[in-house]
């Protein structure tokens, strides 16, 4: 399965939520979609969930077109939006019985799927509970069951991890692992950017409806060349000299924005790694008893804050 | 077409073959589903069973104790379980279906509406499956307390089923105008202010409904059953319920179809076929009775009908979509005839001018050769006759003038806006000139009222209070001119509309 996004543009009336945006990935690659509120993510999923229409350009799953052959291509798309099932006085069973059949599952083929969406997604042990009942990591999860109950190839996650706990969400991210090696192809926005860098394939940083960076994350860590940050520690005990270091390393050269970050010394350097050599080496000679000097590996995080305005439309 | 049509049959095949695989419509189950866990229709049902069981108990015990025996007890207890049973089927039902389709309409939880391979059409048929469902265990509660009656004396069996039937009939009406109205795009305070619009609605039609089901009762429902009449005049009740029920349904589906999809079909040809059934009606009965002055049936509510329609279509998008766009057909000729049912505002005034001007002309006609066809029992004189032509003709030029004006300012100021503005700008300029020379004219004659009766070109209801030839005549010119000058004024727009209206070109031959 492969899903090409080709010159893609949403207008709502006078605003452009999306502005020719062109991106694609494979079965088995999880793509994270990145930007800040407002840059157009949501709707981008959206129409390639068959739900909204792309006022141009297209969205192609394998060949099949969202725009002109929307039935077939919903049946291929598996979307879990940002809001979880709110529905009264219906069960977990029941209600991923329900999307079963209105996918068309019938019979034993259907009791199987559904079933087995529930080992998958561990919800067997709650199926006779009210989905109102349920906390927001399990609504979670029998959302993403409801999206995978008919087996599509494409998997859109709007925000899934958003206001889950820290064990909820690892939980989700070894369920989305696990999907990607069922060879599905996974699109997934979160503003949890760090636990995106762990289970992307791929990124799309994208504000104001335009597209910022795409590519592998390692391409993207390249090609956006963050700033980097150096970080120093100093040997217990030695902490009382952290103030002579910041105004020391203030009066440096290719050291900025300095400051003091839990007894370690941080610092964005400018130079290249020479540089940070010279500045151990001239600490060093100064007596500073360093016990760490570390470049920190730059990660989505700061290639998101390094190329987004942060504007919103 | 020949594709279209094998397809189809080849799903009916399947379906045959495949029959051990047939299943509910899946929403019917899930309502039902939800219906049974739910405490309201479990406690309701409970609430109406004890009323039944005490009301039965009352009027028993009140019978042991009287003097005289009361020979119609059968009468009183069955009405008094038709009262109970209306108000519990035609309060509770509508209103648990409506707030149901409400709470799945919200713009947040979309995962029902659009996130299934479920079409429209089987949502809304689904919500209106559930509530016949949830009626018919309601009715088959009460069904042994109204058997009971028949032990008693002065009721039939024949009536007890017939008045079931219609009540269920209109409770199954009351259920799609619930469903029609949860789902229309309004937030939540308007929408409790329709919920509390059709719970007085229910409750006017319920007390008709029982003051009927008493008179026909008290006439003798059993010994009418065996005339003709009585079935001719229950059967044209019923087709006329059938047919406004059918309009709330292809209005819901159509509310609930997703913006890029072509929502304007289905109602359009929904009242195109009515319309031309109705009229095919309406000319039997014109043949039958020999009376041509009763094509002013078939007139006038179609004329009704296409106002509100207007207000409608005018409140269209112009922009078509790739999903709507890809049905368009490449051929000229059939595009030309397809082009009032596809999306749009100009589609829409093309289909509105088509129809009323079909009716206009076939009313005339018949009106005109009918004095020749049935010349003992033609009615209407030839002044009456004249002012009927002028009032529908000016009214319906009139509300298109008043439109496309509306389209006109929407376009030229409030470009930005929504074009639901148009709708609503159509509405407040008909208003401001029907109300707003009334009102300088009351204070510019000394408080009188009394200038008001007389013209006021480009009020749309002064037509009906005026009745001088000459100054209707003058409403005509007024209204003729208004929408000429319109139309050149939009004729710009209307043919951008024509030339958009045009097939999709496939991604594939783009590449």
């Amino acid at each position: 399965m492969k899903v090409q996004v080709k010159n893609l543009r949403k207008e709502f009336g006078k605003t452009v939520a999306v502005d020719d945006i062109s991106f694609s990935f494979d079965a088995g690659h999880i793509f994270g979609f990145v930007g800040p509120n407002g840059a157009g993510k949501t709707t981008t999923m959206r129409i390639i969930s068959t739900i909204e229409e792309a006022t141009q350009g297209d969205v192609l799953l394998n060949g099949i077109s969202v725009c002109e052959e929307p039935e077939l291509a919903r049946r291929a798309v598996g979307y879990v939006p940002d809001t979880l099932p709110a529905h009264a006085d219906i069960t977990v069973h029941e209600y991923l019985d329900f999307y079963a059949r209105a996918y068309g599952l019938r019979g034993k083929k259907r009791k199987q799927a559904v079933e087995a969406i529930e080992e998958f997604t561990n919800v067997a042990g709650i199926r006779e509970k009210h989905l109102k009942a349920l906390s927001k990591g399990m609504k979670q999860r029998v959302s993403l069951g409801r999206a995978l109950v008919y087996d599509p190839d494409v998997l859109v996650l709007d925000e899934p991890a958003a206001g889950l706990d820290p064990r909820a969400r690892v939980e989700l991210r070894e369920l989305l692992l696990l999907l990607a090696e069922r060879k599905k192809a996974i699109l997934i926005s979160s503003h949890i950017l760090t636990e995106l860098t762990e289970i992307c394939n791929g990124v799309v940083i994208i504000e104001r409806g335009k597209i910022l960076e795409t590519g592998t994350i390692e391409d993207v860590i390249k090609k956006s060349k963050p700033r980097r940050i150096v970080a120093i520690r100093l040997l217990e005990g030695n902490y009382h000299q952290n103030p002579q270091l910041l105004k020391e390393l203030l009066q440096t050269p290719f050291v900025e924005n300095a400051r003091d970050v839990a007894n370690e010394i941080h610092f964005d350097l400018t130079g290249d790694e020479s540089a940070a050599c010279d500045i151990l080496g001239g600490l060093i000679a100064k007596k500073y008893k360093i016990i760490e000097f570390r470049q920190t590996k730059a990660n989505l995080e700061d290639i998101f804050m390094n190329v987004t305005k942060g504007g919103v439309q | 077409m020949a594709d279209s049509t094998s397809s189809i049959l080849a799903r009916c095949k399947s379906h045959c073959v495949n029959w051990r695989e047939w299943e509910f419509n899946p929403i019917v189950i899930k309502e039902l589903r939800q219906a049974v866990r739910s405490w309201a229709v479990t406690g309701m049902l409970m609430l109406f069973l004890t009323v039944l069981l005490i009301t039965s108990l009352a009027l028993l015990v009140g019978q042991s104790v009287r003097v005289n025996e009361d020979v119609q007890l059968g009468v009183s207890m069955f009405q008094a379980f038709v009262i109970i049973l209306a108000g519990a089927s035609m309060m509770f039902i509508p209103l648990y279906i409506g707030i149901r389709v409400a709470a799945e309409r919200v713009e947040s939880s979309h995962d029902l509406l659009y996130v299934s391979t479920l079409t429209p059409g089987r949502i809304i048929r689904g919500k209106l499956y559930c509530g016949a469902y949830m009626a018919l265990l309601f009715f088959s509660a009460c069904m042994p307390f109204m058997a009971f009656t028949n032990l008693m004396r002065g009721v039939d069996l024949p009536s007890v089923f017939f008045i079931l039937l219609f009540l269920f009939l209109v409770v199954c009406a009351a259920n799609q105008i619930a469903i029609f109205l949860a789902c229309l795009p309004l937030s939540r305070p308007f929408k409790i202010l329709l919920a509390l619009g059709g719970l007085f609605l229910s409750f006017w039609l319920m007390g008709e409904l029982i003051a009927s089901a008493s008179g026909m009762m008290g006439l003798g429902l059993g010994s009418m059953m065996a005339s003709r009449n009585f079935w001719i005049a229950a059967l044209t009740v019923l087709v006329a319920g059938l047919i406004v029920t059918g309009l709330f349904h292809v209005l819901s589906v159509a509310l609930i179809s997703p913006p890029s999809a072509n929502r304007a079909r289905l109602p359009r040809l929904y009242i195109t076929i009515i319309w031309l059934l109705g009229g095919l009606l309406n000319v039997a009965w014109v043949i039958r009775v020999e009376d041509p002055t009763l094509i002013m049936v078939w007139t006038m509510a179609t004329l009704i009908i296409l106002i509100f329609a207007l207000l409608v279509v005018i409140s269209n998008a112009d922009d078509l979509g790739k999903r709507v766009r890809r049905d368009i057909p490449a051929n000229r000729l059939k595009r030309l005839l397809v082009f009032p049912y596809y999306n749009g505002a100009a589609s829409g005034l093309v289909w509105v001018s088509g129809m009323a001007a079909s009716t206009f002309i076939f009313a005339q006609l018949v009106l005109t050769f009918g004095g020749t066809w049935y010349p003992t029992h033609y009615g209407m004189r030839g002044a009456d006759r004249e002012e009927f032509t002028l009032c529908t003709a000016t009214t319906i030029i009139y509300a298109l003038a008043y439109a496309l004006t509306a389209r006109f300012i929407h376009r030229k100021f409030f470009p930005k806006r929504p074009p639901q503005i148009a709708g609503l700008l159509t509405i407040l300029l008909i208003s401001l000139v029907a109300i707003g020379p009334g009102i300088v004219l009351f204070f510019l004659n000394q408080l009188s009222w009394k200038s008001i009766d007389g013209l006021q070109l480009g009020n749309i209801f002064n037509i009906y209070s005026i009745h001088e030839p000459s100054q209707q005549w003058s409403h005509l010119y007024v209204a003729v001119g208004w929408l000429g000058l319109m139309l050149a004024i939009n004729a710009g727009w209307f043919l951008k509309q024509w030339r958009n209206f045009q097939p999709l070109r496939s991604s594939a031959s783009e590449d």
